[in-house]
């Protein structure tokens, strides 16, 4: 069997995905202890956690839980996969939304008020931000024609999608549990939801879901850099700059309340993406 | 046309009917049973016996056109019976003009000089065929689910419940008017069987006899006469414009006033926003007749005749506003089962939003949208057929249909927990079914800006309520062994039979589209499509299947290992917030302050200050109204 170029990039983004989505964890950890006038971790940090996380008891409540982590895990290698084949993003994005229903369900299942409001939030996080991830995709395909993901190296996007961008970057601070936006779960000890919808999993479950997570910050970062895919050094700039502004955004705000997040998403940036969308159609 | 092919259109509409008869007359359950299962596996049979008869079109003689009159008369005159019985006399009206229509037709000639139409009056084509199919075969199969599911529910129903032998008569008798109706051309029996599986459906609502459920069985007797009239009306306007009263000379001539009629007929059988109220209230109905209703008949004539429709309006107005109608049913119908805690309910809603999107995918007309059309039909049948299968066993045993109440289900009937929770996956699940139906109608919708945005905005809502629904569901503490309940075997059979169709269905989704859907997409002409659009049908099918299959095997397969692998010694209570109390495996109490015992317990979300069925039901309907107006508004100018 002859190594295809395709086959290389799936495999290296599968392979070096969650590596690289740990680093830029592990720097978002650093940069915002020092924001906060801390030391912070090492950048290797979330290497040692997961590590030693997989070391520990498989602890659990019930069986139900564990197979849901697999398919979480399964389902956010699939969306990898999906887009580094350069396949149909529409399809990727059910791919991707699937593996966060399995998370949710895998939460549900459990008797934890705690793990069922989590999910619940987290279900109106999807609510909030999927509408924003099909008018990414309906702008690439008007102006690309196409909704292959593989289209979107033809031509810099952010000239067209400025409004669309900026709306993504939004849904992104969602999507990596950013403030205001952290309320299904987060990356601190916050009081009301302990850890909300992750707070029943232990030891290698746990390790599985935060090497999903490294997998979706992977694709969020690579998302944002193909708005300039014609130049790999303005993209990697770009999703420089958009790091940078999540952690200011994630430092700057307070958690917000679930309504507050459904009312904001479904006004500020549905109107803008929509309008970006309407001067596509009329173009 | 061979002597059998006869034989096998009558087997599909007579047979049946037939049947139903017979076991209404049978002395003993036993025997009404075997008719039951006898007429399930014929007319299963002849279903798929036509794949291989296809295409077929039928010209009855002369003399049959009395027939159809005076079966068209009897109808009519039935409803008006019907409605004089329940005192309905906005029913009586609607049968009494319905009445004046068909005299009427029969006095005045037609601009045709009153020549008799060359065209069949019975056509099997591939739209057809996929109907046919889907009566005969999912329809069989909750015709033999209701014998296992009528013993139990005839010891529980109210005593003011008509008999069993009456309403396996109406429920296998419906699968033979349907299948006529979905082969007929001629608009008179079109009509004749669209009356047909009004009063079939009238009959199985009002089974019980409950105040309830004779209300609503007036109800959708009311919408469905409401439907029947329009289809009435739209026939006298062929006849009188001698535009020929069958629906291939009206998809070819252009008749766009008879069209809209017809689509508006469509809409109402459909349940589409703002009829939507008769299907809501036919769940009080016995399960099977929801099961029927919702998956494989009824509502599905409506779909049914809008997409073989959709060819003649193809890049019309009418086209415009017919997929604005479906994509805002399919919306609001998401919207309003966020709000239901009653599980029925919330199925009954999803099936008016995907008839929607049935809807929508005949409006935009593309090849891609068509093909998506076609496929959220089948699979919706096999799905939702499943589910209220499903929720039926579910409710006789823990005698409730309530989702909150189905926690802990898993533990108590394991086989239709997993069972429901397959099909419920296969709403949402890449790279099932009605997914990828849902992705294709996306997709088609990209040039249509509102629709689209119905459709997404549709989508993301349809997540919610079904997430919510598989959580509760799954709920369970952790159980060393799951022991499998007792099931009627009927009921037991045809669970079984149809999630081995769906998952079978669901794993080979591209394979089907290429081999099946786009073959007949593409068997059709339509005067609007292009080269462009179907080379979009053909790119859309390129998708490949193995990394889902790949993914989702892997996912299933380790994670059953590690559920197999999973120890008993590592089980731990849930944080509580508070010293978990031990004792009895459902304990979730905890101790609180003050060393109060509290019990952890929490709902699901259903967002009742926006989503509550009150409160959204009149907007939704005042807007849905506005689009039924703008479908007529369309015609001004051309009449």
């Amino acid at each position: 069997m002859t190594l295809t170029p395709q086959m290389l990039t799936v495999i290296l983004a599968v392979v070096l995905g969650p590596i690289l989505g740990a680093l830029v964890s592990g720097l978002d950890r650093k940069i915002t202890a020092r924001v906060q006038g801390r030391w912070g971790p090492p950048i290797i940090q979330p290497f040692y956690d997961v590590l030693k996380l997989l070391r520990k008891e498989a602890l659990g409540v019930n069986r139900i839980q564990i197979i849901y982590v697999w398919l979480h895990l399964a389902f956010m290698i699939l969306t990898v996969v999906l887009l580094a084949m350069g396949q149909d993003m529409l399809m990727a994005l059910f791919a991707y939304t699937f593996s966060s229903v399995a998370l949710i369900l895998g939460a549900m299942s459990v008797r934890s008020p705690y793990s069922r409001i989590g999910s619940h939030r987290k279900i109106m996080q999807m609510f909030a931000y999927e509408p924003v991830l099909i008018l990414l995709i309906v702008g690439v395909y008007l102006i690309t024609g196409s909704f292959q993901a593989s289209s979107v190296a033809q031509q810099p996007l952010l000239v067209k999608l400025p409004l669309v961008f900026l709306t993504f970057l939004m849904a992104a601070a969602i999507k990596l549990e950013k403030s205001p936006f952290d309320i299904a779960t987060s990356h601190h000890a916050h009081q009301e939801l302990v850890k909300g919808i992750t707070i029943e999993y232990a030891g290698p479950y746990l390790a599985l879901i935060e090497i999903t997570h490294f997998y979706e910050i992977f694709i969020v970062f690579a998302v944002v850099a193909s708005f300039w895919a014609t130049s790999p050094a303005i993209g990697l700039g770009l999703a420089a700059a958009g790091f940078l502004a999540l952690i200011v955004v994630d430092n700057v705000f307070a958690r917000l309340t679930p309504m507050w997040m459904l009312r904001y998403m479904w006004t500020v940036p549905l109107t803008l993406a929509l309008s970006n969308i309407i001067w596509l159609y009329c173009a | 046309m061979q002597d059998y092919d006869k034989l096998l259109f009558a087997a599909l509409i007579l047979g049946p009917i037939l049947f139903g008869a017979l076991a209404l007359i049978s002395p003993s359950r036993g025997l009404r049973n075997a008719i039951v299962i006898i007429a399930a596996i014929l007319t299963a049979g002849a279903g798929a016996f036509l794949i291989t008869r296809t295409p077929l079109q039928f010209f009855m003689e002369p003399w049959t056109a009395h027939l159809a009159t005076g079966l068209e008369f009897l109808i009519v005159l039935i409803v008006l019976g019907l409605a004089i019985n329940i005192r309905s006399w906005l029913i009586a009206a609607m049968a009494l003009i319905q009445l004046g229509l068909a005299a009427s037709e029969l006095l005045l000639p037609g601009q045709g000089g009153g020549t008799e139409s060359a065209a069949p009056q019975f056509v099997v084509d591939n739209l057809a065929l996929i109907l046919v199919l889907v009566v005969s075969i999912v329809g069989s199969i909750i015709c033999v689910y209701a014998i296992g599911y009528m013993k139990h529910h005839e010891q529980h129903a109210p005593p003011t419940a008509a008999g069993s032998g009456r309403f396996f008569f109406f429920l296998v008798g419906f699968l033979g008017a349907m299948n006529g109706l979905v082969m007929a051309n001629d608009l008179k029996w079109l009509a004749i069987f669209w009356e047909a599986t009004t009063l079939c459906s009238f009959m199985l609502i009002g089974h019980d006899r409950t105040p309830e459920a004779k209300n609503n069985a007036k109800l959708a007797l009311l919408i469905n006469t409401f439907g029947g009239l329009a289809m009435m009306v739209a026939g006298l306007i062929a006849h009188l414009s001698g535009h020929g009263e069958n629906l291939s000379d009206l998809t070819a001539g252009w008749a766009m006033l008879p069209m809209a009629l017809l689509c508006l007929a469509a809409l109402t059988k459909s349940a589409q926003l703002p009829f939507q109220s008769w299907l809501l209230g036919a769940m009080v109905a016995p399960t099977p007749v929801s099961a029927l209703l919702h998956s494989a008949t009824m509502v599905k004539a409506g779909s049914y005749l809008v997409l073989r429709l959709a060819p003649a309006f193809s890049g019309t107005r009418l086209a415009v506003i017919i997929a604005i109608a479906g994509a805002f049913t399919f919306a609001a119908a998401s919207a309003l089962a966020i709000g239901q805690s009653n599980g029925k309910k919330v199925l009954a809603y999803s099936t008016i939003a995907n008839l929607g999107l049935i809807v929508t995918c005949a409006g935009i007309g593309t090849p891609l949208a068509y093909a998506a059309g076609l496929f959220v039909l089948c699979f919706h049948a096999a799905s939702k057929g499943l589910l209220f299968m499903c929720i039926g066993a579910i409710e006789q045993k823990i005698g409730s249909r309530d989702i909150e109440d189905m926690g802990g289900i898993m533990f108590l009937m394991p086989v239709t927990t997993v069972i429901t929770l397959i099909g419920m996956g296969s709403m949402l699940l890449p790279p099932l079914g009605m997914l990828m139906s849902k992705w294709l109608a996306i997709e088609s919708a990209m040039h249509a800006p509102l629709v689209l945005f119905l459709l997404v905005v549709g989508s993301a809502l349809t997540v919610f309520f079904w997430a919510k629904w598989i959580g509760r569901i799954q709920t369970a503490s952790y159980h060393r062994e799951y022991k499998a309940e007792k099931l009627p075997f009927t009921i037991l059979a045809t669970l079984l039979l149809l999630v081995l169709a769906v998952v079978a269905g669901g794993l080979m989704t591209m394979p089907i589209f290429n081999a099946w859907i786009i073959p007949v997409v593409r068997g059709m002409t339509v005067a609007a499509w292009t080269a462009d659009g179907l080379a979009q049908l053909d790119l859309a099918g390129q998708l490949p299947m193995w990394p889902f299959l790949v993914f989702l095997g892997l996912g299933l397969f380790v994670g059953l290992i590690s559920f197999a692998r999973f120890k008993e010694k590592n089980v731990r209570e849930p944080f509580l917030c508070g010293e978990n109390i031990q004792g009895g495996e459902h304990s979730y109490n905890f101790r609180s302050i003050g060393d109060s015992v509290n019990t952890a317990w929490s709902a699901s979300y259903y967002m009742g200050s926006f989503f509550a069925e009150s409160w959204l039901t009149p907007w939704v309907n005042l807007l849905a109204w506005m689009v039924i107006l703008m479908l007529f508004g369309t015609m001004i100018g051309k009449l």
